[in-house]
This record gives C-alpha cells, sequence and structure tokens, in this order.
C-alpha cells in the first residue's frame, strides 16, 4: 500500500445509478478502500462538492471513477474537469464505455424527447406542460441549468480515457480486482479494457451449442426453453455471440439472454452490425416471403442490436432527423 | 513502418476512359499524395510496354506498393499481380480502380466521372498502403479420379480419363451400364443403332485396367476438397451391402436426367386410354421389333405429340432438346415398319439446329408424314373414338397455321416427353457441394465460357445433369471434362490462392453462426477444441463468414477490416 492516501472521485454522468451501487455491492470492501482512500467526490453516497475539485491541482486526483455517459453540458464539464485533476481517468460501465442505455436516444431527436418528455407524457398535469430551458428568468434573476446535448457521448468522445471497465453494471468482483490493482499499481497498457475477458461469452457459456438454423424467433416470454441449448439456436436473441465475456455468464446460466452489456469482443468494430449480420445468417429460409415473415418477430431490432452501443457504433447515432 | 514507395498507373484503355475520364488530371491529383513516388498515365497499361514500364518504375524507385486505375480487377488483377511478382514484388501488393465499368462507361459528365475516378484511386491508394504479403499454397491432386453416373456421359469421361493414365471409380445407381440411351433403338439423325454404340462402350469400359465398376452403387458421401477427396460408396447386393471408401483428386458428375411423367398432362389421357404411350414406351415397341397397339393389333393411325412437358408454363418453360428428332425418326422408323400406316406429326416448332438436323427434318417432310402445329399454351386434347370410327381415338388440334380445327384419327399415340432432372438431384448437388437452377438442373461455374466446370473446384458436370443435350453434346462435355482433369493432374499439385478466410483460434468462442452458412462447406467445427476452423483449400474467399463472425474472430486475407476501412477513408477524402 502506498505511504500516502489515494486521492479518488467517482462521478455518474447520463446513468441509472446501478453503476454505483455495483460499487457499493462490494460490500466491506469499499470499507477496505476508504482505509487507504479519500474520497473526495462521490455524489451518491458522500460530500464534496464541484469547487473542491475545481480548487485542485492538476493531477492531485490519482484515480477518477465516471459512470455514465455525457449526455449534457455538466456532464461534458465534469468529464474534462476530472481529466484534468486525475492521473487516471477509468470509463466505468457500459453508459462511460460505449453511451449505453441512454445513447439510445440517439435513435431520435433532442427536440423529440423533449416533446415525449414535458408535453406528451400522460403523466403530466394539463397545464404544467413547460420544457425545461438552459436560461430562465425568475425575479429579475437568471438560472441557468445544464444543456441538454443534442445526442449522449461515451466518455472517450469528450476525453481521453485510461481504462475501461464494461458492464451494465459492472460486476462487483471485477469492480475489486481493478480497484485492487490500481491500488498495488499493477496497471495494464493505457486504453485497455480491464475487468473482462478477451473473448466473446459463448466460449464461457456452458449451454450447448449445434449448427444455428432459426425458423422463428421468440421473445423470452413466448417460449420455455431448453435451459441447456444454445438460447439463440432456440431463436431467443442473445447477443453472447457478439459480446465480451467477464460478466460470469450470469444472463444465460439464469435462462435470460445476454443483453450485450459488455460490449463487443476486442477486434469488432460495431457490436449491432455484428449481431445483425448474425441473426441475418442463421435464418433458415431461402425464400425472400418467408425471410420477411422470420424478420417480422424481431421487433425493433435496432435497438436490441444497440442496446448499449448506439454511441459507439459506425454512425453514432441515427441522421434521419 | 517504413514509409512505403506507392506507385500509381492511370490507365487510357485506348479512349475507352480517356474519353470521358480526364487521366492526367487523376495523376496530378494522385501524385500530390503523400507516399506517391511515381504517378503516370499510358494509353493501354495492361499491354506489354505498360506492364514493363510498371516493372521498370519498379526496379529502378524502389516502389513496394503499386496503385493501377483501369478496368475491373476480375479483368486484369492477376495480369498486374504477375507484373509485380516478375519485379520482385509480393503479388498481392497491387490494387487496382475501377475507372472503366465504374465510371467511363457509366457517366457522360467528364467532370464527374473524373471526380469519382479520383475518389476510387484515392481508395486503392489508401488501401494498398495496408496490403501484407501473402503466399500461395501447393496442394497435393490426387490423379484418381471419381464419376457418378454410368451412361454414355459417365462412360466416355471415365474412357477418356482412364486412356490417359488415370485411375476411375464409375459408379452407377442401377444394375447396368447405358443409362437412358440403352432403352433407344436408333439414334437421329444418322439412324445409328443405340445398342452398337452402347455395347461398344460397355464393353471397353468393363474391360479397361484403370476403370473400377462399381452398380448397384451410391456416393454415400464425399468429404475433403479438390486434389484431397475421400469419397465413400454403398453397393447393394442382393441379399446385403458393402461400403468402399476412395481417396479422388476430382469428380464428374454425370447423373443424366429422368423423363417427364405424362399422367401429368391430363388432357392426353395416358394412363387412363391404353393407346397412349410415352417415347420411351415406344422405343422398347421398337427394340422389340413389332408395333402394335395394346390389343395385338397393326395401327393404321400413329400419331405423335411434341413437347409434352416441354416448353410449358404449366410444366417445364425449357426445350428438352432431342424430343423433334426423335419424333421424326419414328415418323420414319413406323412409315419402314407399316408402309401404309397414316403418321400425323403434331408440333409447336420443330426444333432442327443440330448438324444433319435440318436434312432429316426434309427427309421426314416428304415422307407422306401429316405435320399439324399447335400453339404454345393450346394443347390437343385426345378422347376415344365412337363405335362408328375406323380408329381407336381422336384428337382434335387447334391447327396454327390453317387456323382450322382439325380432328385426327389414331390408333397409337406416342407423346414426346421430356427431360426433367432426377428427384434426387437436390441430394447429389448437396453431396458435391454445387448449386442447381431453378429446373433442377446443375449449375455450371460460367454458362458460356466454363460448361463443364462448377463454382467447387475439383467437381465437374457433364451431360444432361446440367441441362437437356443430345448425345454429341454430351460426349462433347464428357470429354471436356475428362480433359480438364487431365490438365490440372498431370502437374501432380495444384495452387490455391492466398486469399482465403481464416479462423484465430484464440478468438473463436465456439458459437457456430458460421457453421452451416459456407456455400462451399469449407467450414468444420471441432467437438473437442469447440472451435471452428476454415478449410483454406476450400474456401473461395466469398466473405460471408467473415460478416457473419459476431465475435470477429473470422479474418478474410486480403479483405481485412482495416483494408477495408482505408478504402473507404480514401474514397471519402
Amino acid at each position: 500500500m502506498a505511504d500516502k492516501k489515494l486521492q479518488i472521485a467517482l462521478y455518474w454522468g447520463a446513468a441509472c445509478g446501478g453503476c454505483d451501487v455495483a460499487v457499493l455491492d462490494t460490500n466491506e470492501f469499499i470499507l477496505d478502500v476508504a482505509a487507504v482512500a479519500d474520497i473526495r467526490l462521490w455524489p451518491i453516497a458522500a460530500d464534496g462538492k464541484y469547487k473542491d475539485i475545481e480548487a485542485m491541482a492538476d493531477g492531485e486526483l490519482d484515480l477518477a471513477i465516471f459512470n455514465g455517459g455525457v449526455r449534457n453540458s455538466e456532464n461534458e464539464h465534469i468529464a474534462h474537469l476530472l481529466r484534468q485533476k486525475s492521473k487516471l481517468l477509468v470509463a466505468f460501465g457500459s453508459c462511460a464505455y460505449m453511451g449505453g442505455i441512454p445513447g439510445l436516444a440517439n435513435l431520435t431527436s433532442r427536440e423529440k424527447i423533449l416533446e415525449t418528455a414535458y408535453r406528451r407524457n400522460p403523466s403530466i398535469e394539463w397545464g404544467n406542460r413547460v420544457v425545461p430551458q438552459p436560461e430562465t428568468k425568475l425575479n429579475g434573476k437568471e438560472l441557468e441549468i445544464p444543456k441538454f446535448y443534442r445526442r449522449v457521448y461515451k466518455l472517450d468522445q469528450v476525453v481521453d480515457v485510461d481504462y475501461y471497465i464494461p458492464g451494465c453494471p459492472p460486476q462487483p468482483d471485477r469492480v475489486r480486482e481493478t480497484l485492487l490493482a490500481i491500488v498495488k499499481g499493477e496497471l495494464p497498457p493505457k486504453g485497455s479494457v480491464v475487468g473482462a475477458f478477451d473473448h466473446a461469452l459463448c466460449e464461457d457459456c456452458p449451454r450447448t451449442k449445434n449448427e444455428k438454423k432459426v425458423k422463428k424467433f421468440y421473445r423470452p416470454w413466448e417460449i420455455k426453453a431448453d435451459p441447456d441449448t444454445c438460447l439463440l439456436e432456440q431463436g431467443v436473441l442473445c447477443c453472447g455471440v457478439a459480446t465480451r465475456s467477464g460478466c460470469g455468464v450470469r444472463c444465460p446460466t439464469s435462462g435470460i439472454p445476454c443483453r450485450g452489456c459488455y460490449g463487443p469482443p476486442p477486434g469488432v468494430t460495431d457490436q449491432g452490425a455484428k449481431l445483425a449480420s448474425a441473426v441475418a445468417s442463421i435464418v433458415d429460409s431461402k425464400d425472400p416471403n418467408e425471410i420477411e415473415e422470420i424478420l417480422a418477430g424481431l421487433p425493433d431490432f435496432t435497438s436490441f442490436a444497440y442496446r448499449y452501443g448506439v454511441a459507439a457504433s459506425l454512425l453514432q447515432r441515427s441522421y434521419r432527423q | 513502418m517504413e514509409e512505403q514507395r506507392i506507385g500509381v498507373y492511370v490507365c487510357q484503355c485506348g479512349t475507352n476512359i480517356a474519353k470521358v475520364v480526364n487521366c492526367e488530371e487523376v495523376v496530378r491529383a494522385l501524385s500530390e499524395q503523400p507516399g506517391v513516388v511515381v504517378a503516370k498515365t499510358y494509353k493501354y497499361m495492361c499491354s506489354n510496354p505498360g506492364q514493363e514500364m510498371i516493372i521498370a518504375d519498379i526496379q529502378e524507385h524502389g516502389l513496394d506498393r503499386i496503385v493501377v486505375a483501369a478496368c475491373s480487377p476480375r479483368m486484369h488483377e492477376p495480369t498486374f499481380r504477375k507484373a509485380i511478382q516478375t519485379a520482385g514484388l509480393n503479388p498481392y501488393f497491387v490494387e487496382m480502380a475501377n475507372i472503366r465499368e465504374q465510371c467511363s462507361w457509366v457517366h457522360d459528365d467528364p467532370q464527374v466521372a473524373t471526380d469519382k475516378a479520383r475518389a476510387l484511386t484515392f481508395g486503392a491508394l489508401h488501401r494498398v498502403a495496408k496490403h501484407e504479403p501473402l503466399e500461395r499454397m501447393s496442394v497435393e491432386m490426387c490423379p484418381d479420379v471419381l464419376v457418378i453416373g454410368g451412361g454414355v456421359c459417365g462412360m466416355t469421361a471415365a474412357l477418356e480419363l482412364a486412356d490417359g493414365g488415370n485411375h476411375v471409380y464409375l459408379v452407377e445407381r442401377e444394375g447396368t451400364l447405358g443409362g437412358n440411351v440403352a432403352r433407344v433403338d436408333l439414334t437421329a439423325p444418322y439412324l445409328d443403332s443405340a445398342r452398337d454404340l452402347i455395347t461398344a462402350l460397355v464393353t471397353r469400359v468393363e474391360e479397361h485396367k484403370r476403370i473400377d465398376v462399381l452398380v448397384h452403387s451410391q456416393v454415400s458421401s464425399l468429404e475433403g476438397f479438390v486434389g484431397n477427396f475421400t469419397a465413400t460408396v454403398e453397393t447393394i447386393w442382393g441379399d446385403g451391402a458393402s461400403v468402399s471408401q476412395f481417396r479422388v483428386g476430382n469428380v464428374v458428375v454425370a447423373t443424366g436426367y429422368k423423363e417427364f411423367d405424362a399422367s401429368r398432362v391430363v388432357h392426353y389421357g395416358y394412363g387412363k386410354l391404353p393407346n397412349v404411350i410415352t417415347s420411351f414406351e415406344f422405343e422398347k415397341m421398337l427394340r422389340a421389333g413389332r408395333i402394335q397397339t395394346k390389343e395385338g393389333k397393326i395401327p393404321q393411325y400413329v400419331a405423335i405429340i411434341h413437347c409434352v412437358g416441354s416448353r410449358s408454363k404449366e410444366f417445364h418453360t425449357y426445350c428438352s432438346r432431342v424430343c423433334c428428332m426423335t419424333a421424326l425418326k419414328y415418323a420414319h422408323e413406323v412409315k419402314s415398319a407399316i408402309p401404309n400406316c397414316y403418321v400425323s406429326d403434331v408440333y409447336i416448332d420443330m426444333h432442327a439446329f443440330g448438324k444433319g438436323h435440318e436434312d432429316f427434318y426434309k427427309r421426314g417432310s416428304e415422307a407422306k408424314t401429316l405435320f399439324l402445329m399447335y400453339a404454345k399454351n393450346d394443347h390437343p386434347v385426345i378422347r376415344k373414338a365412337g363405335p362408328g370410327d375406323d380408329c381407336e381415338m381422336l384428337i382434335e388440334v387447334n391447327e396454327k397455321l390453317s387456323g382450322e380445327q382439325i380432328e385426327i384419327p389414331a390408333d397409337l399415340v406416342i407423346l414426346m416427353v421430356g427431360m426433367e432432372a432426377r428427384e434426387d438431384s437436390d441430394a447429389v448437388a448437396r453431396l458435391v457441394n454445387i448449386s442447381r437452377d431453378k429446373d433442377g438442373w446443375f449449375i455450371e461455374s460460367h454458362p458460356k465460357l466454363d460448361p463443364v466446370a462448377t463454382t467447387t473446384d475439383g467437381i465437374y458436370i457433364a451431360g444432361v445433369c446440367a441441362a437437356p443435350k443430345d448425345i454429341p453434346d454430351t460426349v462433347a462435355q464428357a470429354r471436356a471434362a475428362a480433359g480438364r482433369i487431365l490438365a490440372k493432374t498431370i502437374r501432380g499439385s495444384i495452387e490455391i490462392d492466398a486469399v482465403f478466410a481464416e479462423i484465430d483460434e484464440d478468438k473463436c468462442s465456439g458459437c457456430r453462426v458460421c457453421n452451416a452458412l459456407c456455400p462451399y462447406s469449407a467450414i468444420t467445427y471441432d467437438a473437442s477444441k469447440k472451435k471452428s476452423t476454415v478449410i483454406s483449400a476450400v474456401c473461395k474467399a466469398c466473405g460471408a463468414c467473415v460478416a457473419a463472425c459476431p465475435s470477429g474472430a473470422i479474418k478474410a486475407r486480403h479483405f481485412t477490416d482495416s483494408q477495408i476501412f482505408a478504402q473507404i477513408e480514401g474514397v471519402l477524402t
């Protein structure tokens, strides 16, 4: 252990909070962390102000853990700030790594999102359909809220990132291992994806794999899938084929298809495109009409294949707006 | 990486390219790019002086990558690969930009065409920088050949190969050799005996020391790849079966055809009217030497109906090619056997395109045969004659030339049944890994320029299994397939292109998405390792598995992601 306590910060961008819970899910280990480290910022669990961070010298932090995507001007400001103040910046979880679930918003427009959220949502009271503006005048004073961007960015599209820990959320064990490695100074090459393996999930999945020929696709609730056979070949869309292993195959071993949260295996540029061609490749028909019919069983395929990866894809967003 | 020295050559293709694309401008734009040491344009890059220019530049300027902006790589990529290899470079260090088919031939506006030519050449420039040196592989070529089908086609191919010194395994499903021709009496147009023809072939085949004939046999599996197939053949004996296995380098598929089932055409009454018979049933009569009705009477009226099952929207749209001349042969044979018999020939068009056929038709038409033409989709109708008629049946024909409805008498009706793909053609196609067209015939590598090869190396098709044809055409194809194989086996080895897909075993997760995908069956799965592998000699580098591989474990040599992305970036520069 280092003589001086490690200075660390944790931050959430466009996120659900699950990544912070994953850190807490390391249970008593977090107390060990607290013993060797000063947590200078952790909005969800500890006190700490942005201005305190702003007042630090550059590189004063040893480690900044950023979860969530970059959705608004506040997220971007903190991303730059932490990059400047920290020796190491880690993109933590699928949103920081690939844009994640919030990144699905890149398939639509900012205007449509605000319209849905503040005007059309059935739970909004009549007469209260106010769309928040970045600047508001109230009682002669000017109020500011962060600017809502046109699209979501993954962290490394905004600042330079040292390491990536995938997962929605990352597995607590992987979190522990990674934090320990950093404490011990056992650092992998910059840019590494840590807390995960270098192969696809199927390699670790205990289900039996056969040649894949699918005549019909099922939503998970539509079929009682055989527990020992590959889900994909039973027609249940499982992303394991195009997903990096490291989660411990938790979903498929529980009967749930992999959702792809660990991102693509190394060497794959676009996870969704790979899933699309893999799924197209196993459709068991050469008749165009029948193929249409089989594929009609796949509702909203783009959101399925790019559930976590729109912002990280080749196109990064929809251009049809 | 050491800085690359790239040469760019823009071909004018005479005026083919230069009349629309401003080649000078393309050269100018390319010469300003980093890495480009030489950029030139020339009238014909593919000509000897053009190739020599590239070779001289490589040696003089120490070029290590070449871009040729010219025609389609399908046309001249081999030419330029060979040229740069002569100059000492790896043959895969050249990239072509297609500025003829994709620019000058399809655009009128010189500026647009020139801009596009520049963009495509930039793409090639960025791509060639990422090319990796590749080595072609040499695999052993087993000289033995498997011939599937013991008809005229299979026997001819077997004899040609065996005479050339190769050992042949000739596999025939039936108990005897001869195929469909063995069911025929005389052949058109020269009226030679089919029996004599077949007997001569069968005798030579059976006596040939380099031909193993396996009758009552079927090929149950064929594994491996060109030069190195393993064939498994099952032979059924009277009371049992045996399995034999042998290694072959090439395969000739000569599985022939089956005749169309005439009962499918309901208005001809085949199967219901006893004296409506098929051409093959008539051949049997001829071979027995007596033309007669079911009742044993000598017919006074014989009618021959063409295109039964052929040239019809309902059944097969194609022409079966041999029936017209066979019908004329029947008219001739009936007339010789029963001189006072009235013969009617009911046809759609008289197809007499082969050697000697037109003369044969002329002789037939002079022999007092009544020719009646019917329209393609207006079939004659056959019904039983009444008690007052002096014939067995009456045929109603809407005669096309006279425009009249004509009724003709018949005691015996011969249906000229067409050829169709055998019902096991799908199984055979899968066995040897070739494709079938919409009618079930096997598909050749190129319909005009490569008619006996297929898309699977080492598998050849000959005779009617590829499409209807007569005996001379079949024999020509059988000998062509044999010739191709002899030419390939004489060297003892075969060179395999260096462009193929390969699987990185560390990255393969064993998901098996690729397994059923390969159109050439080049992918195998190792159940103990739980990994898939590509047999590189079988791979045709189509890229289907590369695109499908969800874990990015399959890479196509010469078509890597980084090469393709570089090309896209180049085009967008």
